[in-house]
C-alpha cells in the first residue's frame, strides 16, 4: 500500500513540474471544448438565397416574406439581368426560389402550384436541411391561406423533448466534453509510462521488488487524480457554456465517470508500456482514443449511420457509452434505469485494458 | 584481503543471447565480500548484460547465477543496482528521488531521512537537497544516483560505468566514497572504461566478447605481461613513432603528447635498442626513462593479442598538408564572457598553432564550455578579441565554417538516419567535392569498423562506434581546425588508440586541435595543456611540464590498514589530498615529499600504523588537476 502511495505522489510531483503536462491535463481538454463545443454547429442559420419571383404579386410577395422571416435564410439581392443560377455558380448564395408567373393565380383556383428551390448541394448536410425547412415553410404557407398541402388520414405530431430547441450546443457540448475526456487522461498516463522507458528509469523500478499491480495501480491512481481535476474543470465550462445542467440522479453519472477516466488512463498505461518512446507512444494513442472516440462513437455521425461491417468496432470504444451517460445526465436525467449496461460495459472495458497492461509488465524485467 | 571471505557473487558459465548475437559466452566469475571488483572491456564486451542479470531485471539464457545464495531476482532487495543511463528522475528534486526510491524499496520514512542526509553530507550534497536532478552536475547527478543506490543499505553494489562524462575532481570523490563502503563490507561489482579507476579496484577481470579472458588483481595483471615500459622523449615524435613500430623486439610502441612508451621485455636491453633505432634514424640521444606499465598497457596489449585493430586504413587526402607557419590557428585575447552578474570566463589567452594539440581540462563549470564556444564562433565575447583561421570578425562565414570541424559528445549525429546517410549529409553540409565523396566515406565506415553495417540505423550503433562515425564526419572536409569535446567518453582503451593516431595523423598534417577531455591518461596525449578553474587559466604547458610546475609530489604508503591510515591523517591533510588505490594510500604534497614524508611517519607512528612502505612518486596528471583545482576553489566567482 505504501509503495502504491509513493507512486502516486512521485507521478503528481513529475506532472505539477513538467509544463507541457500541466497544459496537457488543463489548458489543452478546455481549449479543445470550449472550440469544439461552440463552432461546431449543424444548425442553418442565415443562409444566403436569392429570389426570382416571376409572379410579382401580393401573394408572392407574401412568401417571400416568409422565407425572409425564418431564422434558417437571409435573402441576398439578385440583380434583374442575373440568372438565380449565376448567383449559385459564383457562390453568392446557397439556394434560389423560383416563383413561377401566375403563381397568385394558380393558388387560388386550388391547382396545384409549386415553386422551385434550387439548392447547391456540395454540402450535403446543409443541402438537405435546406431542403427540408424549405419545405416546412411552405407547409405552414399553404395552411395559414387555407390550405392544407396534404391531407392524409394520419398526421404525426412530432414534439421535440430534452432539447426543444434542437440546440446544436446542447448536443456537442457533451460530445466534446467525452471527447477531451478521452484524450487528456490517457495522453498523459501514455507519456508518463513511454518516459520510464525511454529514459531507463524504470529500470530503477525493476531493480525494486515492487510488483507490476503496484506500480500500474500507482500510476493509474495518480492519473485519475488528474483526471478528476480534467472532469471537474471541463464539466463546469460545459454546463457554464452549452447551457446544459446536470439532470436527475446524477450518480451513474459519478459512477461512469470515475469508470471512464479508469478505462481512459488503463488504456495510456497499456500503450505506455508498450511502446517506451514518447512520441510514438503520442501518435499511437491519438489515432486509437482520438479518431475511434471522434469517428466510432456516436459523437458526431450517429452510430446507425456507421456500415454494418465497422459498427461492431465502435462496442468496443468506451467513448461510445460515456456519450450515452453524458447525454443522458446533461439533457435526459433518466439515471441508472436508463444507462446500467453502458456504465457495465465502460467497467469491462477498462478491466480489460488494465489486464493487457499488467500482462504486459508482469515480468516486471526487460524481455530481451 | 586476510582470510578469504565468502563468495556473495557467482555465476557459472553464464550465457546470454539477444536473438541470434551471443552477447555473454559462458562466463565464470567469484566475487567476494568486501571486494570492490573490477570489470573492464571494449564496447560490446557483454558487461552490461552481465549487470541486468545480476541486478535482476534481465532473465540469462543459460547458466548458473547466485547472489548472496539466492537467484538473483530474488536478491534484489540486498541489492543496489546504478544503471548506465543516470537512472534518476529528472524533473524531482534531490529529496523526491531519494523518497522515492527509497519508499520502492520498503525503507522506512524515517530511515529514508536520516540515510538520505547522511549520504548526502558524505557525498559534499548536504546544499541542494530541494534542487531538480536535471539541473544538477554530471558529477553529482551520479553521486544522487548512488545515494538513491545505497538508500537500501545494499549489501552487493552493481556499477555500470558510473563515472563516464565525470569530471576527474568529481571521480575521485565517487571512488573515494567507494572505497569507504567497501571498507564497511560492502561488495562492490564495478565496470569502467577508465583503466586509472581500475587501479582502485581489489581485482580486476579484462572481458572480450562475451568471456573473461583475464582476471586478478591490477598488479598481479601487470605483472603478467612481464614487460618494462619505457618513455621516450625525442624530437620529432611521429617520425620517431614510426621508426620504433618497425623494431620487430619492441612489443608496443604509444604515441603521447611529448613522449613516446615503449614496451619492452627487458628494460636495459630495450633501451639499447630504441637507442641505437634512434641513432640509426639520425635522430639525436633521446631521453629514455624506465617506468613501471600500467593496466592499460595490459589491456591493450591482451586486445591485440586477441586480434584487436590498431591499425588506421590510410586517409583519402586530397589536400596537401600545411606548412607550419607562425600564426595561431585558433587564439583568443584577453577573453571575458559575463552572464548577467556571472563571470564565467576571466581574461583567458589562448593560442593553438597548426599541428598543435592543445587541451583544455578543467572540472565540470570552469569555463571551458563557455570559452570553446566562444573560440568557435558560437557564443561572442563581452570583451577580447577571438581569431579562427585567420579571421576575427566574421567567425560564422561560410568561408571559416569551411575550414572547421567540430565535434561534440552530445550533438554529434542523426540518430535516426543510416550511417551512410549521416555522412552523406555532412559531406554535403561540409562541400565535400563530389569525386572525393565516395573515397571519404569509404574510409570512415571502415574506419569505424562498420563495414557491411553502413545502412544501420545510427541511434541502434553502441556509443563508441558512434563516436568513431561522428569524428569520421567531423572530419570528412579535412579541416584546418577541429575541435574536439570529449571525443573519447565512454570509448574502450583499444579504440581510443584508434582516434589517437587518427588526431595526430591530422595534427601531422598541420590541422590545429583543440580538445577537451575529463580522462587525463588522455590529456597525456596532447602537445600542450590549458587547466581551467573559476574561469581562469590557471596553469599553461606541455604534460611533462605542468607536472614539473607543480612543484610537488604523491607519497604512496603501504600499510596494514589502509582505512584508519586514512582517518588518522584526515586531522593532518585536506580530504582533496587522500585517496586510497587498493591497499595504498596515496597522498598529494607540496614540495619534493622529503619534509612532508617525516610528517606522514609521524601521525601514522602516533596512531599506531604500521607504515611498511613509503615512497614518493612523481605527480600524475590527475594530481596536478586535483591540485590546481584545490588551490583555486576559492578563487573563482
Amino acid at each position: 500500500m505504501r509503495r502504491i502511495l509513493v507512486q502516486v505522489s512521485k507521478e503528481l510531483s513529475q506532472t505539477r513540474r513538467d509544463r507541457l503536462s500541466v497544459a496537457l491535463a488543463l489548458l489543452l481538454p478546455a481549449i479543445l471544448v470550449i472550440l469544439l463545443g461552440t463552432a461546431i454547429s449543424l444548425d442553418v442559420r442565415s443562409l444566403p438565397i436569392v429570389v426570382q419571383d416571376l409572379d410579382q404579386t401580393p401573394l408572392s410577395r407574401e412568401l417571400i416574406d416568409a422565407f425572409r422571416a425564418s431564422l434558417s435564410f437571409q435573402i441576398v439581392p439578385l440583380a434583374p439581368d442575373r440568372s438565380p443560377e449565376s448567383a449559385l455558380l459564383s457562390n453568392r448564395a446557397k439556394g434560389a426560389l423560383v416563383i413561377p408567373a401566375r403563381f397568385e393565380r394558380d393558388f387560388r383556383r386550388a391547382a396545384g402550384v409549386s415553386v422551385q428551390m434550387l439548392v447547391d448541394a456540395t454540402d450535403s448536410n446543409t443541402s438537405t436541411l435546406v431542403r427540408g425547412k424549405a419545405k416546412a415553410i411552405s407547409v405552414a404557407f399553404s395552411a395559414a391561406h387555407g390550405r392544407p398541402a396534404a391531407v392524409s388520414d394520419v398526421s404525426t405530431e412530432v414534439r421535440l423533448w430534452f432539447n426543444p430547441g434542437l440546440d446544436s450546443r446542447k448536443f456537442y457540448g457533451p460530445g466534446s466534453f467525452v471527447l477531451a475526456m478521452s484524450i487528456f487522461p490517457s495522453l498523459l498516463a501514455a507519456i508518463g509510462l513511454a518516459r520510464e522507458g525511454e529514459q531507463k528509469t524504470i529500470l530503477q523500478v525493476y531493480v525494486s521488488s515492487i510488483s507490476a499491480h503496484e506500480f500500474l495501480i500507482g500510476k493509474i491512481l495518480a492519473g485519475m487524480v488528474i483526471g478528476a481535476a480534467e472532469w471537474l474543470l471541463l464539466l463546469g465550462i460545459s454546463i457554464s457554456l452549452f447551457g446544459v445542467g446536470l439532470v436527475g440522479d446524477p450518480s451513474a453519472f459519478l459512477t461512469a465517470s470515475v469508470l471512464y477516466v479508469f478505462c481512459g488512463v488503463s488504456l495510456g498505461v497499456l500503450i505506455g508500456a508498450a511502446i517506451p518512446s514518447q512520441a510514438a507512444a503520442v501518435q499511437a494513442l491519438a489515432l486509437v482514443s482520438f479518431l475511434l472516440s471522434m469517428l466510432l462513437s456516436g459523437l458526431i455521425f450517429p452510430i446507425e449511420n456507421i456500415p454494418p461491417a465497422l459498427r461492431w468496432v465502435s462496442n468496443l470504444v468506451p467513448a461510445r457509452y460515456f456519450i450515452e451517460v453524458v447525454r443522458d445526465a446533461l439533457l435526459r436525467g433518466g439515471g441508472w434505469r436508463a444507462v446500467w449496461p453502458a456504465v457495465l460495459a465502460i467497467g469491462a472495458i477498462g478491466s480489460l485494458f488494465y489486464s493487457l497492461a499488467w500482462w504486459r509488465l508482469r515480468r516486471m524485467q526487460l524481455d530481451l | 584481503m586476510t582470510a578469504p571471505a565468502p563468495v556473495v557473487i557467482r555465476l557459472r558459465d553464464l550465457r546470454k543471447n539477444y536473438a541470434a548475437f551471443e552477447a555473454v559466452r559462458g562466463v565464470d566469475l567469484d566475487v567476494r565480500a568486501g571486494e570492490i571488483f573490477g570489470l573492464i572491456g571494449p564496447d560490446g564486451a557483454g558487461k552490461t548484460s552481465i549487470f541486468h542479470i545480476l541486478g535482476g531485471v534481465m532473465p540469462a539464457t543459460s547458466g548458473e547465477i547466485e547472489v548472496l545464495g539466492l537467484p538473483a531476482r530474488d536478491a534484489r532487495d540486498s541489492v543496489g543496482y546504478l544503471t548506465q543511463a543516470f537512472s534518476l528522475y529528472v524533473d524531482l528534486t534531490v529529496k523526491e528521488n531519494l523518497r522515492y526510491i527509497g519508499a520502492l524499496r520498503r525503507v522506512s520514512d524515517a530511515e529514508i531521512e536520516s540515510r538520505g542526509d547522511r549520504y548526502l553530507r558524505m557525498f559534499g550534497m548536504a546544499e541542494v537537497p530541494h534542487r531538480l536532478a536535471g539541473q544538477l552536475s554530471g558529477g553529482m547527478k551520479q553521486k544522487l544516483a548512488l545515494a538513491c543506490a545505497l538508500i537500501a543499505e545494499p549489501r552487493i553494489l552493481l556499477l555500470d560505468e558510473p563515472t563516464t562524462g565525470v569530471d576527474p575532481v568529481s571521480r575521485r570523490q565517487f571512488w573515494d566514497a567507494l572505497v569507504r563502503l567497501s571498507a564497511g563490507g560492502m561488495t562492490i561489482l564495478v565496470a569502467t572504461p577508465y583503466l586509472d579507476e581500475a587501479e582502485r579496484c581489489h581485482r580486476v577481470a579484462l572481458m572480450h566478447e562475451g568471456r573473461i579472458r583475464q582476471a586478478g588483481p591490477p598488479a598481479a595483471i601487470r605483472d603478467s605481461l612481464h614487460l618494462r615500459r619505457l618513455e621516450v622523449r625525442a624530437a620529432d615524435l611521429g617520425r620517431a613513432e614510426a621508426v620504433l613500430a618497425r623494431e620487430p623486439t619492441l612489443s608496443d610502441v604509444q604515441r603521447f603528447g611529448d613522449r613516446l612508451d615503449v614496451m619492452v621485455e627487458n628494460a636495459e636491453s630495450g633501451r639499447v635498442a630504441v637507442a641505437a633505432a634512434l641513432k640509426q634514424a639520425g635522430f639525436p640521444p633521446a631521453s629514455i626513462a624506465e617506468a613501471s606499465p600500467t593496466l592499460e598497457n595490459a589491456f591493450v596489449l591482451l586486445l591485440r593479442r586477441l586480434g584487436g585493430r590498431l591499425e588506421v586504413p590510410d586517409f583519402p587526402s586530397s589536400r596537401a598538408p600545411v606548412s607550419l607557419r607562425d600564426r595561431a590557428e585558433i587564439a583568443g585575447y584577453g577573453m571575458n564572457k559575463r552572464f548577467g552578474s556571472f563571470q564565467a570566463v576571466q581574461d583567458v589567452d589562448i593560442e593553438v598553432h597548426p599541428g598543435e594539440i592543445y587541451g583544455l581540462l578543467g572540472a565540470n563549470g570552469a569555463g571551458k564550455t563557455t570559452t570553446i564556444k566562444m573560440l568557435c564562433g558560437l557564443s561572442q565575447p563581452t570583451s577580447g578579441v577571438v581569431e579562427l583561421a585567420g579571421e576575427r570578425k566574421q567567425l560564422r562565414s561560410r568561408s571559416v565554417r569551411g575550414v572547421v570541424g567540430y565535434m561534440s559528445q552530445k550533438f554529434s549525429l542523426y540518430d535516426d538516419l543510416t550511417v551512410s546517410e549521416n555522412l552523406d549529409f555532412f559531406a554535403g553540409v561540409y562541400g565535400v567535392a563530389a569525386p572525393e565523396r565516395a573515397a571519404k566515406k569509404r574510409w570512415v565506415i571502415e574506419f569505424a569498423g562498420l563495414t557491411g553495417h553502413q545502412d544501420q540505423l545510427t541511434g541502434s550503433l553502441p556509443g563508441g562506434w558512434k563516436q568513431r562515425v561522428a569524428f569520421g564526419a567531423a572530419i570528412l572536409h579535412e579541416p584546418r581546425v577541429l575541435f574536439l569535446d570529449e571525443p573519447t567518453s565512454g570509448v574502450d582503451p583499444l579504440a581510443r588508440r584508434v582516434f589517437w593516431r587518427m588526431i595526430n595523423y591530422f595534427a601531422d598534417r598541420g590541422t590545429a586541435i583543440l580538445v577537451t577531455t575529463h580522462y587525463l591518461e588522455e590529456a597525456e596525449q596532447c602537445n600542450r595543456l590549458g587547466f581551467m578553474a573559476g574561469g581562469r587559466m590557471v596553469a599553461e604547458g606541455s604534460p611533462t611540464g605542468v607536472k614539473q610546475a607543480q612543484g610537488g609530489c604523491v607519497c604512496v604508503l603501504g600499510v596494514d590498514s589502509p582505512q584508519r591510515a586514512l582517518d588518522a591523517l584526515r586531522t593532518a591533510f585536506d580530504p582533496w589530498r587522500m585517496s586510497m588505490f587498493g591497499d595504498h594510500v596515496h597522498v598529494i604534497v607540496d614540495g619534493d615529499g622529503k619534509a612532508e614524508a617525516a610528517r606522514i611517519r609521524g601521525i601514522l607512528e602516533g596512531a599506531g600504523i604500521a607504515l611498511l612502505d613509503l615512497q614518493p612518486q612523481p605527480y600524475s596528471l590527475e594530481d596536478v588537476f586535483l591540485a590546481l583545482a584545490a588551490r583555486n576553489a576559492g578563487a573563482g566567482p
